[in-house]
């Protein structure tokens, strides 16, 4: 597999966020990509985009370490993944998957979960953002007290992304965030990830609103 | 005053009560008569089989042929649960083997000794049937807790990575799974707990007073055994799913997907 960068329509010369140096993933036998490499740096907004089975879920969940390269290198923020780096560098990391599974609880809970966490114990002042979040989302506050069994799959993915946003990381992995979203909660989420000068994101997209946002976009074919 | 000896010829005679239900299963076609008859036919031969050996074993009533009996037991019971949650043998069977020594050995040595006050921890006349009644009932708990754990796990794959992504370590990760387990295997006993004497007469009680004893001395044992299960069933599970996380996970807290059997 080749992936190519299609656009360049920003020049971000930072320091290296993501670093995938000649990755290849295989997944039961079949190979996913091969000889990748991509250079995400700081603060620069990367779009990921190609067919389905094109890996580009996979390669998210090998930068998170899920998923272990058959042959490369990754590197976040100049630290190489390995079983001695992952955990701290996950840290560094926030992550919204396509389909979130809250696990159980209410949407409080959920959101409170990953502060009950050691790593993340010293951020819990952060969930005093909620309030100003779910406006900007548009999500109700009762919502708290809602069971997350029960959430639509718009609501999931948005408070996926509050959850996210909440643990403040510099890097966000964002696996097709608008694909159940509305067109004014994608508005918010653009309007969101665009206010944010400082944040590396790695988002999986095949939105057009979401890749003219991106400096970069890249085809994994 | 001891329980009655059964006669043998008696014993054979009693065989033919199974009539009843093997005819009601010929009768309305259930599909188990096979399977039935070669039930009765194993547990026959392996009462008959213990009954010989546990025989010696309390005539010799050697400290170190007690222990090794025991160890024999949760070696079997070790394979039952690697066999009932389809686990690779090579790696949990030592786990599994400690947490079932710890979860039996523990309430054990506290029944015989503090409770009994007796003068040998390792008499046969009671580690062999307590411990046995204890490891049985850790076994039960263990396969109930390690499946419910493992299985929960693999269905919530993505609600535990999504842990990790945000910086659980895996025994962070993994609590609500953990808590799941433990409440699914220790909650048979907790209502038995709940019930006992009021809907069925428990068998430890039932064997103490066939033995001669008071009634109200076979409560006593009751509520000592009862006890020991709840105690020895919690800790077996805790360290079962402990013990395994260590090779159950990559080195990245993935689950391994390679320690189950197809």
């Amino acid at each position: 597999m080749e992936a190519k960068a299609v656009s360049q329509e920003e020049d971000h010369t930072g320091s290296p966020a993501i670093e995938i140096k000649d990755l290849t993933l295989a997944f039961e036998g079949r190979v996913l990509i091969e000889g990748f490499s991509l250079l995400v740096s700081s603060g620069e907004r990367v779009v990921l985009k190609g067919p389905s089975g094109a890996g580009k879920t996979s390669l998210l969940r090998s930068i998170l370490g899920f998923t272990v390269p058959a042959k490369g290198y990754i590197a976040v923020r100049g630290q190489q993944i390995r079983p001695e780096t992952i955990w701290d560098l996950r840290t560094q990391i926030g992550y919204v998957p396509q389909e979130p599974e809250p696990g159980n609880g209410t949407v409080e809970e959920w959101l409170e979960r990953p502060f009950t966490y050691k790593a993340n114990r010293s951020l819990r002042s952060n969930l005093e953002r909620i309030p100003e979040l779910f406006r900007h989302f548009l999500l109700p506050m009762e919502l708290l007290e809602k069971e997350v069994q029960v959430l639509s799959g718009g609501e999931k993915q948005r408070m996926a992304i509050v959850s996210a946003i909440l643990l403040n990381r510099p890097i966000m992995l964002l696996d097709e965030p608008t694909s159940a979203l509305d067109d004014l909660s994608k508005r918010r989420l653009i309007e969101f990830l665009a206010s944010q000068e400082d944040l590396t994101a790695l988002v999986v997209s095949h939105d057009p609103d979401l890749r003219a946002l991106a400096h970069r976009v890249v085809t994994l074919n | 005053m001891g329980a009655v000896d059964i006669e043998i010829t008696r014993l054979a005679l009693y065989y033919s009560l199974l009539i009843i239900p093997l005819g009601a299963m010929l009768w309305l076609g259930v599909p188990m008569v096979r399977k039935t008859l070669l039930s009765v036919a194993r547990m026959t031969l392996q009462l008959a089989f213990v009954g010989l050996y546990l025989q010696v074993v309390f005539e010799l009533d050697r400290p170190w042929i007690n222990t090794l009996w025991l160890l024999v037991m949760v070696a079997v019971a070790d394979l039952s649960v690697i066999r009932g949650v389809k686990l690779r043998l090579n790696r949990f069977a030592l786990p599994l083997f400690c947490a079932l020594v710890m979860g039996t050995a523990l309430p054990l040595l506290f029944f015989v000794g503090p409770l009994l006050n007796r003068p040998t921890l390792l008499e046969a006349q009671y580690v062999i049937p307590i411990g046995g009644m204890i490891l049985g009932n850790c076994l039960r708990a263990d396969i109930i807790g390690i499946r419910n754990f493992y299985e929960s796990l693999r269905k919530g794959e993505k609600a535990y990575l999504l842990a990790l992504a945000q910086g659980a370590r895996i025994r962070e990760a993994v609590l609500p799974y953990l808590r799941d387990a433990c409440e699914a295997a220790l909650m048979p006993t907790v209502a038995t707990m709940a019930t006992i004497g009021l809907v069925s007469l428990p068998g430890m009680m039932t064997g103490v007073i066939l033995g001669g004893t008071s009634p109200s001395a076979a409560i006593k044992y009751q509520i000592g055994i009862m006890i020991a299960i709840f105690t020895g069933t919690a800790i077996t599970v805790l360290l079962a799913i402990a013990l395994t996380i260590r090779t159950a996970f990559t080195p990245y807290g993935v689950l391994d997907l390679d320690s189950f059997r197809k």
